[in-house]
């Protein structure tokens, strides 16, 4: 059987929106990693087949409802970095540890940009560089995937 | 071992059963999401699906704020007697302090009768309340709204204004059917009419977007301001009641190559010290206007 089943994918996926949604208020806001992004890269590297770019989609569209912010900027940010985790899928279940941690840092940095540039056409103010601690926490978290044993390749000799 | 052979089992199919390659997908969406931005920001369709959706949302965000409530009520009963006797302290310090304000009562009882008039302003209206609490603040950083557990079944309604025991707090900008979104004066899509309470100034004050605090463009560099002055709402908008308090000048800039002066104030009410504020529901019993009832939009930068 493949790794992960609908139940697994929507159930982490659930359970990363919760997290997002838990009442985070000042210096817990910026710190904030992105629990939805990270669950949704993790299933995009361990089953393509099953959790793909329309998956990101959705739930971008979920997290803009729950956020009141503008409709599908976080869809468009999610895409994006959905599809470059498609494109070098295969690659990075072959990566070893320092490399797959470069690759979701730089996967996650890639979603804040693009929805900084959409913010900013909105006519946002630019923000501060305290604006990417939630892909540094982020990464941070990764290294649970990385050292225990929900190893993206699915296979448990390799880092 | 195993693991090995299962995923050499579980990796042909995966070549077949991919439909669209993620580069069509990929285009599909991105266009999908550009058509949803544009609509809502510039077409206002989707206010009745967004609210739909957002009623769906509730349970889960009941469910992630439970384990703070839990949280907090769990905390209320386990105070310790070092807190109890920090917070006798401040509170014997405070009160020490109100003792000194109380005699400097004589010197502001001017300020006071003029307060008063304004009062007795506000009482004529007499504005019906409504107690909110806040759920929580907003997740975006970039926006500057609060959210709050009453909406349209309470009787809140977008417009209306929202004040607590300080001043002014923001204005309700979407109402869903058990919470509403109130937009705080400090964002920089709120603009509010104000008064500056020393000299009856009439002024409008634009949110800043950053840093909490708020600005009052298009007045002359001679303009007679002072850093400390209060802006208090001029109640000409029918929004806000008259005589509340809206923010502080922090900080004048008379720059002489710019007709305008740059005033920078900071809000009066904050939300981070209350959780409960007053949503005003009632509408406020203003005569019609003489001119036209059209409302004309405040000039942006």
């Amino acid at each position: 059987m493949r790794p992960g089943n609908n139940l697994e994918i929507y159930g982490s996926l659930l359970l990363g929106l919760l997290l997002y949604l838990l009442p985070w208020a000042g210096v817990g806001l910026t710190f904030r990693p992105d629990f939805v992004l990270l669950v949704l890269l993790y299933w995009l590297i361990r089953a393509p087949y099953a959790c793909n770019v329309g998956v990101a989609w959705m739930m971008g569209i979920v997290i803009d409802l729950a956020d009141g912010s503008l409709f599908g900027q976080h869809a468009l940010a999610y895409i994006v970095a959905a599809f470059l985790a498609l494109m070098y899928q295969r690659r990075v279940t072959l990566f070893n540890r320092l490399q797959q941690a470069g690759f979701v840092f730089a996967l996650l940095i890639i979603a804040q940009i693009v929805l900084l540039i959409v913010k900013l056409f909105g006519g946002d103010q630019p923000a501060g560089w305290t604006y990417f601690l939630p892909s540094l926490t982020g990464i941070m978290l990764w290294q649970l995937v990385i050292y225990s044993k929900i190893k993206v390749s699915g296979d448990e000799n390799r880092g | 071992m195993i693991r090995r052979v299962t995923l050499q089992q579980q990796q042909p199919p995966a070549f077949f059963v991919r439909g669209p390659s993620p580069f069509a997908r990929l285009v599909f969406f991105s266009a999908l999401s550009i058509v949803l931005m544009a609509v809502d920001s510039r077409l206002h369709y989707l206010n009745e699906v967004r609210q739909g959706f957002a009623t769906l949302l509730y349970p889960l965000e009941v469910v992630a704020s439970a384990p703070v409530r839990i949280y907090r009520h769990v905390n209320s009963y386990f105070v310790d007697q070092k807190s109890l006797a920090q917070e006798n302290q401040r509170l014997t310090t405070f009160a020490m302090n109100q003792a000194l304000d109380l005699q400097r009562l004589t010197n502001t009882e001017a300020e006071n009768a003029h307060l008063r008039l304004l009062f007795e302003a506000r009482q004529k209206l007499k504005p019906s309340t409504q107690l909110a609490e806040i759920l929580h603040t907003g997740r975006d950083p970039f926006v500057h709204k609060v959210e709050v557990n009453i909406g349209t079944q309470q009787g809140v309604a977008p417009g209306q204004a929202v004040v607590d025991g300080f001043g002014v707090i923001g204005q309700v900008t979407r109402a869903y059917p058990f919470t509403s979104e109130v937009t705080l004066i400090t964002d920089k899509s709120l603009v509010i009419p104000v008064q500056i309470a020393r000299n009856g100034l009439r002024a409008i004050a634009f949110g800043h977007g950053r840093d909490s605090t708020l600005y009052v463009p298009y007045l002359p560099t001679s303009v007679d301001i002072k850093e400390g002055d209060k802006l208090m709402t001029s109640g000409i908008d029918n929004t806000y009641p008259e005589g509340l308090t809206v923010a502080l000048v922090t900080r004048i800039e008379r720059d002489p190559n710019s007709p305008f002066a740059h005033i920078i104030c900071t809000p009066a009410a904050g939300t981070d010290r209350r959780r409960q504020v007053l949503i005003i529901t009632g509408s406020l019993i203003t005569p019609p206007s003489p001119i036209s009832k059209k409302v004309s939009h405040a000039p942006r930068q």
